[in-house]
């Protein structure tokens, strides 16, 4: 082979890796840039997170702050099989807790209509329960200690449908995890007292307020 | 000929330069402020964890991937899913002068721990976690 030929090849060679190797790096900053994008737009329009926040109201300024997307936990879920947990239902015992029947208990508020169910109010505490604007809402204000703690639940009825749509002694919560993703922006479960403040609510943000 | 040489050497370091750039960097951080403290600062390109795996004797996977075998499914279901997430903040502890923060940044799973004490931040690929799931789900399938 030539000298000139040699030349020839090695400049070819150089150029030639040149021109492949080094858009590599470009090309893999590019392709991951556009999809890290993508999702974040994704997640921000369409996912559904759901947040828990719990805020200690004494002066070491204690937080907990978790914010889970819903489907990631819809496709974890059947995948945990530990215990009563299987395929993302748990099993109950005979739809049975304390002897209260869960399962009659939430067949009677879903064919029921809206309004009160019940209202207590003494001087320890408040209780309301209320089905209200397709929602069940558990009120309870304890005033039993000089410094008074409350609690407010609020369930959308499909969630508890969905619940509850498994077999005769499993509660669905893939279903209703499915469910609550259907959901707009709503507040679950909001607890003040004296020390803490616990607030867990469902949006399309992927970070805590 | 010697040219030629240097343009395939040149290409090969730059070829295995953009892979291990594409695949990202481990990083691991541990800081101890106390006496007879350490400090250790390990940077490791991700793209040689799942080959060095392929090092590691068979019998040491096994007992990895047994230990490991009920939670694999949920690992790998997790890193899937996170995978859609690649820049956002799951869990967030702070309590007095002690922080915790599970979170992803640019398809890495981030975990930084703060305390007055020691400080220990790991910044990993999900893509090189998942790797490292598949090839002890297959050990574990061959056990």
């Amino acid at each position: 082979m030539s000298d000139l030929n040699k030349s020839f090849i090695a400049k070819t060679a150089l150029i030639a890796a040149a021109v492949l190797f080094s858009p590599l790096g470009v090309l893999a900053q590019s392709a991951a840039a556009p999809a890290s994008s993508t999702q974040s737009t994704a997640s921000v329009s369409q996912d559904r997170w759901l947040h828990v926040r719990v805020i200690s109201t004494d002066a070491k300024g204690e937080s907990v702050r978790v914010n889970v997307p819903l489907e990631l936990a819809e496709k974890v879920l059947p995948a945990i099989n530990k215990e009563r947990l299987h395929a993302g239902k748990v099993k109950i015992d005979d739809a049975h807790v304390n002897d209260v029947d869960l399962r009659a208990l939430a067949e009677a508020i879903r064919t029921t209509k809206e309004g009160e169910f019940v209202t207590v109010q003494s001087n320890d505490c408040d209780v309301r329960l209320a089905k209200q604007s397709k929602r069940l809402i558990i009120h309870v204000l304890d005033k039993e200690d000089s410094k008074e703690s409350e609690v407010e639940i609020m369930v959308p009825m499909k969630v508890i449908d969905a619940l509850f749509s498994a077999g005769k002694d499993e509660l669905d919560l893939v279903a209703a995890l499915h469910a609550l993703s259907a959901q707009g922006d709503t507040e679950l479960v909001s607890v003040k007292d004296h020390e803490n403040t616990v607030r867990i609510w469902l949006d399309s943000k992927n970070v805590t307020d | 000929m010697v040219l030629t040489k240097a343009a395939l050497g040149l290409g090969t370091l730059v070829l295995a330069g953009a892979y291990t750039f594409q695949e990202g960097v481990i990083r691991v951080d541990v800081d101890q402020f106390r006496s007879g403290s350490s400090h250790v600062h390990i940077w490791v390109p991700a793209a040689a964890v799942p080959m060095a795996m392929h090092f590691v004797p068979v019998s040491h996977m096994r007992h990895t991937s047994e230990h490991a075998r009920e939670g694999l499914p949920i690992l790998h279901a997790v890193l899937k899913e996170l995978k859609k997430y690649s820049d956002a903040d799951f869990v967030e502890v702070v309590d007095h002068d002690q922080h915790v923060r599970v979170s992803t940044h640019e398809g890495k799973l981030q975990i930084e721990v703060d305390a007055p004490d020691e400080k220990v931040h790991i910044l990993c690929p999900l893509s090189t976690i998942e790797d490292v799931t598949y090839q002890l789900e297959e050990h574990a399938a061959g056990a």
